[in-house]
């Protein structure tokens, strides 16, 4: 009888979880990650360089002439769309809105070509010089990938051996007008 | 009469030790390292933004891989931290291009030529694919950046790879 009393639990005592060590670990970690953390979070986007030799090597490679696109800024006129079909030239301009380039606009025409040539996956930029960084940077923005995440381009892979969907329009950018003078 | 007394005044144990109560302390700990394993990246390369250069956002999403790192402001041209030349309002002093051939920077092309040829270096696969990351300020007008370019692809480093910040 008198052990059935000593056994006797309290069910209202409240259960302390000991924090100290949990809290110790986070003291160490905190430091840690805030040191090693980069805050701004930076990209890069790859462009090609014409050599000047390769490039005269290339071109007396390209036999059956291929179908190019080449983006002709002017800070002025704005956007000229050159697209090179089997030798036979077709130009587009994109006037200037509100004195930026109208990157909408040229989307559209970006994606009509794509579509019209899924091959291509080369942009030729030549800017005029007083054209700014970060407008080049948003051109090349909008010729990288559609925006509609429904259109896609098929492209064919021979390791499938079959058509791919890539939403990639432009992604290899090059500077013509950089060996000029 | 004892016992009636304990009712009214606090039960306080004397050689009891003082308690911290760190529940909440642990808390604010908790988000904190989550937001920050949130923002950790895995990249290889540290890229130090450099004072008074503001990079053009982008949407691409590519990692920067080794490379040399150059750095364009309106006011200098660096390697890594090591001042190349200096620019006057965005433009290149007329001293440091060639006479005959107004994109080539002659600083520019010693120092990464330099690099291409000292012995230390030379072996490292960055240096022999010729690989550069630029760092631009997104005010800088095409003309400017295009002698660096123009020069880099000269002096052996064709593959530019063009440094964007995350962002809308």
């Amino acid at each position: 009888m008198r052990r059935a009393r000593k056994i006797k639990i309290d069910h209202n005592s409240e259960f302390e979880l000991d924090l100290a060590p949990l809290l110790a670990v986070m003291v160490k970690l905190v430091p840690v990650l805030l040191v090693s953390s980069a805050f701004v979070q930076m990209m890069v986007i790859e462009t090609e360089l014409p050599q000047v030799v390769s490039e005269a090597i290339q071109r007396q490679d390209q036999q059956p002439i291929p179908t190019t696109v080449a983006l002709e800024m002017d800070a002025k006129t704005g956007i000229r769309l050159v697209l090179n079909e089997k030798g036979q030239e077709k130009a587009e301009t994109i006037p200037m809105k509100d004195g930026h380039f109208d990157l909408d606009l040229l989307h559209e025409k970006l994606v009509a070509v794509k579509k019209l040539h899924p091959e291509v996956f080369k942009l030729e930029i030549s800017p005029e010089g007083s054209v700014p960084y970060d407008e080049i940077v948003k051109v090349m923005d909008v010729a990288r990938q559609a925006r509609d995440a429904k259109i896609t381009f098929p492209v064919f892979d021979t390791k499938q051996g079959k058509n791919v969907e890539t939403k990639y329009m432009f992604p290899e950018i090059i500077f013509t007008n950089m060996m000029e003078g | 009469m004892a016992r009636r007394r304990s009712r009214f005044e606090p039960n306080v144990k004397k050689n009891s030790t003082f308690t911290l109560n760190i529940t909440s302390m642990t808390d604010m700990f908790t988000i904190m390292l989550v937001f920050l394993l949130q923002s950790y990246t895995t990249s290889d390369v540290q890229i130090i933004p450099e004072k008074d250069l503001r990079l053009p956002t982008s949407a691409s999403m590519t990692n920067p891989t080794e490379a040399i790192k150059l750095s364009l402001t309106a006011s200098a041209l660096k390697i890594d931290q090591t001042k190349i030349t200096d620019l006057d309002k965005a433009h290149f002093l007329a001293q440091d291009l060639e006479d005959k051939d107004t994109n080539f920077i002659k600083p520019l092309f010693e120092e990464l030529d330099k690099l291409a040829k000292s012995s230390t270096d030379k072996d490292k696969a960055h240096i022999k694919e010729g690989r550069i990351l630029l760092q631009a300020d997104k005010d800088l007008p095409y003309a400017t950046l295009r002698k660096v370019m123009y020069t880099a692809s000269m002096a052996g480093f064709p593959q530019l790879k063009l440094v964007t910040m995350v962002g809308d």
